[in-house]
């Protein structure tokens, strides 16, 4: 059993390794790094209390977005997925991207107090 | 004699003969037969040199009335007619009870004979004389003068009751002489007051007929002066005992007849002065003469309050004293803070001997609109009842506190996000040059493989 899972495992991270375009493991490392910032807040809220609500909130909810915000980014720039989002180019896709996260900054930033 | 002197003098004697508000002092007397008023003399002098203007008419006389052109021409009344079955002129039991709605006072005495219209009136007001023909009949204290009947009975002021704007100084009073019937008054009825009561050993019957039901006033619950304060504050006494008010009763030395202790005086006169002082409103009124609020620091009303601010509330209260209004001093003045339910509830301190009250508190975190209520009701007091509404609301967006030391990971972590986003645009523009030509390598190399 456990060796079934060894084995999932090594065969996963084999052939994430060999078909992964760097660009999408740049897009991997980004998210695992808001999923642990998100993860480390809801801990430090668990523990501390949820004094300044608000604050907990935007900045909780500014890694989710941020996490959603990265998956469909990545979503868009897998190639594999060309065919979906047709019509829509990989500039295109950033561009919307970067237009999300100004508006999410700004409602974070305006309600973090 | 200098001319200055004696016109000072006059000054102050004008001055002592008004002890009774001006508007106040007209009061008419109604009695059932003049001799009354001979009998009463005392009683009625003393009204007269506390500034009550009497006008003495008989209670069936054909001319009377309580009001001209909507307006009372009295605001007192006294009863001195115990068998009157039917008041002459203008007034009847309707006109009583509305003059008692509209502010006026009454003083209401019957006897073991209660006329009808007196009957009707008490019903009226929560009071009930006991049945025609019965008095309150003592055979353990009763006076040496009395008949045999033990209807002259003496009751201690321990049977008064505990309130010193109604009955003056309690503990000081002689044993009282009482002759009548007994007052039936509504226990369940809150604005009635039990002033005076019999002793433990007194009931009221008729005296010449033996007991065959149950006695309507038996021991203490016999009550023999009751009172009550209405809605509106208008006060009216009734007594079971015309004689209790004669000059026959202020001025005879009382022995019981049992312990043949022996007093000198009744204690008669005293509390017919305190009742006649409490009854036309001369002792134990209160009126709000002032009402201010302000934030803490400063000494206007601001027009809203901000939640969790700290408060201060004043408010002066004054006593009737005579002819003018006195600071009035107690401790037990309490304010509550409410909306809908009371959110702060405190005494209120006592600041110096000025009459003003005041509180200090913090407005709940909890906004809304809110009243100042002050609300005192005490034996023997008018009732007093102020409100003062204020609005709360809650903080402005810019009076939230900010930089909470506990916030600061949330705020690390929004930062992060921001920053994060800055250097992964960078990074991701970037790759997209020089590994752009190996995705898309790749990206054939997929599409080969598939």
């Amino acid at each position: 059993m456990v060796v079934d899972i060894k084995q999932v495992v090594t065969k996963f991270y084999d052939d994430y390794n060999a078909s992964t375009s760097k660009k999408l493991k740049v897009v991997d490392t980004y998210l695992g790094f808001i999923l642990l910032t998100g993860i480390i807040q809801f801990v430090y809220c668990c523990i501390v209390g949820t004094f300044p609500f608000n604050s907990f909130l935007s900045g909780f909810i500014s890694t989710v977005s941020c996490f959603v915000l990265g998956v469909c980014l990545r979503l868009q720039s897998n190639p594999e997925n060309k065919s979906i989002f047709q019509g829509i180019s990989p500039e295109r896709g950033f561009a919307d991207f970067i237009f999300a996260h100004v508006i999410l900054h700004l409602v974070v930033f305006n309600f973090i107090g | 004699m200098d001319v200055k002197l004696v016109l000072f003098g006059i000054f102050l004697l004008f001055c002592s003969s008004h002890a009774v508000l001006e508007n106040e002092a007209e009061t008419l007397v109604l009695l059932d037969n003049l001799a009354i008023r001979e009998t009463h003399s005392i009683f009625f002098k003393s009204l007269s040199d506390r500034g009550f203007k009497l006008t003495y008419k008989l209670a069936d006389d054909p001319s009377l009335v309580l009001s001209k052109y909507g307006e009372y021409l009295y605001k007192n009344l006294i009863i001195f007619a115990p068998s009157v079955e039917e008041f002459g002129g203008d007034i009847n039991v309707d006109k009583l009870t509305q003059f008692l709605d509209d502010g006026g006072n009454v003083l209401v005495t019957g006897n073991s004979n209660s006329g009808d219209a007196l009957r009707e009136f008490a019903s009226e007001c929560g009071f009930e004389f006991d049945e025609e023909g019965s008095s309150v009949i003592d055979h353990l204290n009763y006076d040496v003068s009395d008949a045999g009947d033990h209807t002259t009975i003496l009751t201690t002021s321990k049977n008064l009751i505990n309130s010193q704007s109604i009955v003056g100084k309690r503990d000081s009073v002689n044993p009282m002489f009482y002759k009548g019937t007994s007052i039936i008054a509504d226990k369940e009825n809150p604005l009635i007051l039990q002033i005076l009561n019999g002793h433990s050993s007194s009931y009221s019957y008729n005296p010449n007929s033996q007991i065959s039901s149950y006695p309507h006033g038996v021991g203490k619950g016999t009550v023999l002066i009751a009172a009550l304060q209405a809605r509106n504050n208008a006060r009216a006494v009734f007594s079971g005992s015309l004689y209790f008010f004669s000059d026959e009763a202020f001025t005879q030395s009382a022995q019981f007849a049992q312990n043949e202790k022996f007093f000198k005086k009744s204690g008669n006169q005293d509390v017919a002065t305190a009742l006649s002082k409490w009854v036309f409103g001369e002792t134990g009124r209160l009126r709000v003469a002032e009402v201010s609020h302000h934030k803490e620091g400063e000494n206007k009303p601001p027009s809203f309050y901000t939640i969790i601010e700290p408060v201060v509330f004043k408010i002066k209260v004054e006593e009737l004293s005579g002819n003018t209004w006195k600071p009035f001093q107690t401790d037990d003045i309490q304010l509550e803070f409410v909306r809908i339910d009371p959110f702060v509830r405190t005494t209120l301190k006592k600041v110096g001997t000025t009459g003003v009250y005041q509180a200090n508190f913090k407005i709940p975190d909890v906004y809304g609109v809110y009243q100042f209520k002050v609300d005192y009701d005490r034996t023997g007091f008018t009732h007093l009842y102020s409100t003062t509404q204020v609005s709360v609301r809650p903080l402005e967006h810019t009076q939230y506190e900010r930089f909470i030391p506990s916030a600061f990971p949330y705020y690390i972590s929004a930062f992060s996000m921001m920053i994060g986003v800055f250097v992964f645009s960078f990074v991701f523009l970037h790759m997209n040059d020089e590994p752009g030509s190996k995705d898309e390598k790749k990206s054939k190399d997929d599409k080969k493989s598939q």
